[in-house]
């Protein structure tokens, strides 16, 4: 098992190294620099500030430069922000959307389960036929939808009530975190419920359900000791991919509810391509994709024994 | 055998009729079915897939998945104790202690997330109100029991880590954890290569002896038929065609079925140019039962009457408790060479 | 059955002609069967129709509905879906000095405790969404005047709605409202103050404005003929907007047909394109395997891990999208150059398993060429899952459309695209949902039914592939 997490860990410093490269020389080829926003430039001026972030360099130095200092830990500093560390803009934001990307997951995984346990147990009885339309329509309908449906609905809420009880936008109480995280999660959750659905109908006809039963289990006993745990297994597997999915998707549910998260800095950056921001957010974010994956993968090899053991 | 047989039945199973609904229409795949298993003895049930032979014990356990599944009538009794029609909970006290089964695929038929010891000792706690300690205690000397090496350390690993024929061991273990009266295996050598068919097929007579348990063995193979039961029961197209004492149905095969299932298998003695010869064709579908007997569109001997009425259970007089549910033993139907008929006394042994 | 005795004749042997290998079902190729199967999935055959009624909307729509969608409707702004409306022919709007009563004191004598509520509150004269111009009886012992407006009748003097302005004097006894009006009931309260404070006394009168437009801007949309002949005070047929109108007053119907061109243009060129490529990978690296497959696979694997949003972002900087461009193309090709990895996987490990099959052997031992095997035997049997990825492909494209489109990294405005029109309505959502939900029904419904439409057609070809084992 530890040598399979370092085997991991490798193949996720690989992937960050491709993902800084291939970022990097993509960013230089884009025409244009962090400077050419600033028009009222004169050449002297320009040639300065070319001087003092090392752009006079060869694009190759530059990019040797960005590595030791990237090894380092050092991202450099923003070209439009004032001269602010890339480190800092990333301290102050990371956690925000991370926080939000981590409740999200957390509601779409265990709303998954719970509802795709309940479809399976009611299958093809009110309950089901009404949590599965609406997993439909949560597969169906945009991220951003649901956040502008999610907002209205506060609104409402707030003018019912008569007085500003859940926030609206914002961030910083466990309150302003609900409403953003559980419409970030709402489509994950939907292609959970139904991933587990599949799986728990599928593990019924299991030949070791009909053991369990020939052991004189009572039906609980079933549900919980021998079905849900392997029906489980299909839907850790998907989390790993779904967790850059709901990342991307934060973009929008930052914009939409006014979250200071990193999402709104890393496009701003591209747009004026501040290159040190880009390489900062990309190779942060790249990084903690990769290790969330781990994660979940090493975390799928203590629930299935066949992995962990092989 | 035993004399007081019919005293001694510990399962007795009356006209057992099961149905499923499927989206074509109702599966009758279970019609009228009776048997009874002696204590300590082997009933061996055998037909090829589809006959119903699964259904029928599946049935009696209460696994049976309902809906689609629906026990249409009859009534099965251990030790005089209805067994039928009886709510999960109440199902639950006779499941697992007073019968334990076994399956046909050892591979699939465990818990892939659960260890070994832990799926044996989980019946003991259910039932036995064991602590987990003591349940893993004894679920390691059940291991030990079927003959499994360093079980121990085997009860600690999980199912993939099992070779198919220790796993059907681990199974046994498990379904005599609480000492039950009958074992049903619903054909547990089938899913195993021949070598250790034979293992498994020993631990289980010697399981028998030991324990004094009366085993319900499913089969389409009559090679394993000959050499574990005591008595038999033929089933096709979801009812018992003929049923007897074991040497009685080899040596008097009273229903041209059990006749073709006798030709159709291998064997090292007779003539040795003698072929296989398969059963042609397929049974019949039972959407729509026919009218007549089951086995008529397939039968060599088929007979007028053979089409349109359904054959009594006739007793073949000169045997113990031995019946074919054939037209052919009726006194009036004509003589054939191969099969043992009450009105032509000849022995066709061999 | 058995009260009747079997008679001699029973017992002769049966001649039945009952045949015992019988093939009781039709032989079906495996498109036929697959076509039964999809057509008995009552969903997917409900998305069959959404999906032609779609491609009908996007591409005969504007055929019957011949509006510009970007000709904007200034009189009808954030206008919800409703029945053709009319309006009031109307001049230049003139300056109204109000009324000053001579004969009553701008301020009283004294101040006394309290004072009457304001009597006889009336429209001056016709209230129009131009104006709405209010004049009331002045109150002995008030110096002035509040003007409140509020969507509905006020339950209490705390519940006046918008202040909108005061008067100071108590002979000023006029007010006109020019704020943001619309063809609906609004309940104008008037409450008397001493100069500072009010009196807690009010009067409520309820004024719904008509509809108006200049003569000036009717000519110009050509809604008369002539601005000399026409009369003012007629009253005028306005535009028809079934769907209402956008922020822009732009008819958002026409917008809509117009966007589901591009949503779907390139929902489905997209994924049709980057199938196509990935096709064309994965049945290479697959057919040859080997180095060249795990060369291949390798790449393949590099642009998965590329950060999408980055790399679109970058895709549209890199093409320099200029003023009048949509960036469409832009978009369609970073989507194809981003996306087709996954279909070349899919196609490769389909590949690998069936090169192994028997047929692909016998077929080999017979003398056929490559070219011959992959077209006669490999492509067609991993039609059926390419199929199903291109019908997962559409909402997935759609999607990403939309998403980009609503950050602002899509399409560029003034084309209108689902996911543009949604981030232009996200922003007039508490007071006009219609400028969202229109755009969002749209998105939601086309995906809804590529989803089930997929979900059929994995339905129907899987279990073929199922039986044929």
């Amino acid at each position: 098992m530890l040598a399979y997490t370092l085997k991991r860990l490798l193949a996720g410093v690989i992937t960050v190294w491709f993902i800084a490269t291939a970022t990097f020389i993509a960013m230089h080829q884009v025409p244009g620099d962090p400077l050419m926003n600033d028009k009222a430039v004169s050449a002297e001026i320009r040639k300065n500030l070319e001087q003092k972030y090392g752009l006079d360099k060869p694009v190759v130095e530059q990019y040797f430069i960005f590595l030791g200092n990237m090894l380092e830990g050092d991202f450099g500093i923003s070209f439009t922000q004032q001269n602010r560390r890339v480190n800092d803009i990333i301290r102050d934001h990371f956690p925000v959307s991370a926080t939000l990307g981590i409740l999200a997951v957390f509601f779409a995984a265990s709303g998954g389960i719970l509802w795709g346990a309940l479809t399976a147990i009611y299958r093809n009885r009110t309950p089901d036929i009404v949590i599965m339309f609406l997993v439909i329509l949560g597969i169906s309908v945009p991220s951003f939808v649901f956040a502008a449906l999610g907002q209205l609905l506060l609104v409402n809420i707030n003018s019912l009530l008569g007085q500003s009880v859940i926030p609206v936008a914002g961030w910083g109480t466990i309150s302003h975190m609900l409403m953003p995280s559980l419409v970030l999660g709402l489509g994950t959750m939907a292609l959970l419920t139904r991933l587990m659905r599949s799986s728990m109908l599928e593990i019924v006809n299991e030949d070791y359900i009909k053991t369990a039963r020939a052991k004189g289990l009572s039906p609980m006993r079933i549900f919980f000791r021998h079905q849900l745990r392997n029906a489980i297994l299909p839907v850790i597997t998907v989390l790993g991919p779904q967790i850059a999915a709901i990342t991307t998707g934060g973009f929008v549910v930052e914009l939409v509810f006014a979250i200071p998260g990193l999402g709104r800095y890393f496009v701003q950056a591209v747009q004026q391509l501040d290159y040190t921001v880009i390489m900062g957010t990309t190779v942060f974010y790249g990084a903690f994709l990769v290790l969330m994956v781990i994660i979940v993968d090493v975390l799928y090899g203590f629930v299935d024994p066949r992995v962990r053991l092989q | 055998m035993v004399d007081d047989k019919t005293h001694d039945r510990i399962l007795e199973v009356e006209n057992l009729s099961v149905e499923f609904s499927t989206y074509g229409g109702d599966v009758k795949a279970v019609r009228g079915v009776s048997f009874g298993v002696n204590r300590g003895e082997t009933l061996a049930i055998v037909g090829e897939s589809g006959c119903g032979k699964s259904v029928t014990v599946q049935s009696i356990m209460g696994i049976i998945p309902m809906p689609p599944g629906r026990i249409t009538g009859g009534s099965a009794r251990l030790n005089g104790m209805e067994l039928l029609g009886l709510s999960a909970k109440e199902s639950n006290k006779f499941r697992g202690v007073q019968i334990g089964m076994i399956f046909q695929d050892p591979m699939t038929s465990l818990n892939p997330t659960m260890t070994i010891g832990d799926q044996i000792a989980e019946t003991l706690r259910v039932h036995r109100n064991k602590s987990y300690k003591e349940a893993s205690a004894l679920a390691v000397e059940l291991l030990e029991k079927t003959h499994i090496p360093e079980a121990e350390k085997r009860a600690k690993q999980y199912p993939f880590e099992f070779s198919g024929g220790m796993l059907q061991r681990a199974m046994i273990a498990q379904s005599l954890a609480c000492n039950p009266s009958v074992l049903i295996a619903d054909e547990p050598t089938t899913a195993l290569d021949v070598t250790i068919q034979a293992q498994i097929l020993e631990l289980m007579s010697e399981l028998q002896r030991t324990e004094n348990m009366s085993i319900i063995l499913i089969t389409h193979d009559l090679a394993v038929v000959a050499k574990m039961a005591d008595e038999v029961a033929v089933m096709y197209a979801g009812q018992i065609v003929e049923s007897g004492a074991v040497d009685d149905i080899f040596y008097h095969s009273s229903h041209p079925y059990t006749l073709g299932l006798k030709k159709a298998m291998p064997r090292n003695t007779g003539e040795r140019k003698q072929k296989l010869m398969p059963i042609i064709g397929s049974p019949p579908d039972l959407f729509s039962p026919p009218t007549g007997c089951g086995y008529f569109a397939r039968c060599p001997y088929a007979m007028k009457i053979c089409e349109t009425r359904q054959p009594e259970n006739f007793p073949i007089v000169q045997d113990d408790d031995h019946h074919a549910m054939c037209w052919l033993q009726h006194e009036d139907a004509p003589v054939t060479k191969e099969l043992h008929q009450n009105h032509a006394s000849i022995d066709h042994a061999g | 059955m058995t009260d009747v005795t079997p008679t001699a004749e029973d017992f002769s042997p049966a001649t039945s002609s009952i045949s015992v290998e019988q093939i009781s079902r039709p032989s079906l190729s495996y498109w036929q069967d697959a076509w039964i199967r999809l057509k008995k999935n009552t969903r997917a055959i409900i998305s069959l129709y959404i999906v032609l009624s779609l491609a009908f909307f996007t591409l005969l729509g504007p055929i019957f509905w011949n509006v510009d969608p970007s000709l904007q409707d200034l009189n009808q702004i954030s206008q919800a879906p409703s029945l053709p409306k009319t309006a009031v022919l109307v001049g230049q709007y003139q300056r109204w000095s109000g009324i000053v009563l001579e004969d009553f004191p701008a301020e009283p004598a004294d101040y006394p405790d309290s004072v009457d509520a304001v009597t006889d509150l009336r429209p001056f004269e016709l209230a129009t969404t131009q104006q709405v111009r209010l004049v009331w009886n002045p109150v002995v012992g008030a110096a002035g005047y509040n003007i409140y407006r509020n969507q509905r009748l006020p339950e209490n003097f705390n519940d006046l709605g918008l202040p909108l302005g005061s008067t100071y004097g108590g002979n000023e006894v006029s007010y006109e409202d020019r704020l943001s009006l619309e063809s609906r009931p609004y309940y104008y309260a008037v409450v008397p103050t001493d100069g500072l404070d009010e009196y807690e006394v009010y009067t409520v009168i309820e004024v719904t404005p008509s509809m108006i437009i200049t003569l000036a801007e009717a000519s110009d949309r050509q809604l008369i003929k002539d601005a000399n002949v026409a009369q003012t005070g007629t009253a005028l047929k306005l535009e028809f907007h079934p769907f209402g109108t956008d922020y822009l007053g732009r008819d958002m119907l026409a917008r809509l047909m117009q966007g589901a061109r591009v949503s779907l243009f390139i929902g489905i060129v997209a994924p049709f394109i980057y199938v196509i490529m990935g096709i064309v990978y994965g049945g290479f690296a697959g057919y040859f395997g080997g180095t060249i497959d795990s060369l291949l696979m390798r790449f393949a694997d590099f642009v998965v891990a590329l950060p999408f949003l980055l790399f679109m972002i970058l895709f549209k900087i890199a093409f320099g999208i200029g003023p009048g461009e949509s960036g469409i193309f832009p978009m369609l090709i970073a989507l194809v150059l981003l996306l087709w990895p996954a279909t070349a996987r899919l196609v490769r490990g389909q590949v690998l398993q069936i090169r192994e099959q028997g047929y692909i052997e016998a077929a080999r031992l017979l003398g056929a060429k490559p070219h011959y095997l992959i077209l006669r035997h490999i492509i067609p049997n991993t039609m059926g899952v390419i199929l199903v990825t291109l019908t997962f492909a559409v909402p997935a494209a759609i999607f990403t459309e939309a998403f980009l489109s609503f950050i602002g990294m899509g399409v560029a405005p003034p084309t209108p695209s689902w996911g543009s029109m949604c981030n232009e309505g996200v922003k007039t959502m508490l007071s006009h949902p219609h400028e969202l939900i229109f755009p969002a029904v749209f998105i939601s419904i086309t995906v809804l039914a590529f989803n089930l439409l997929g979900d059929g057609l994995t339905e129907a070809l899987d279990s073929r592939m199922r039986s044929r084992e």
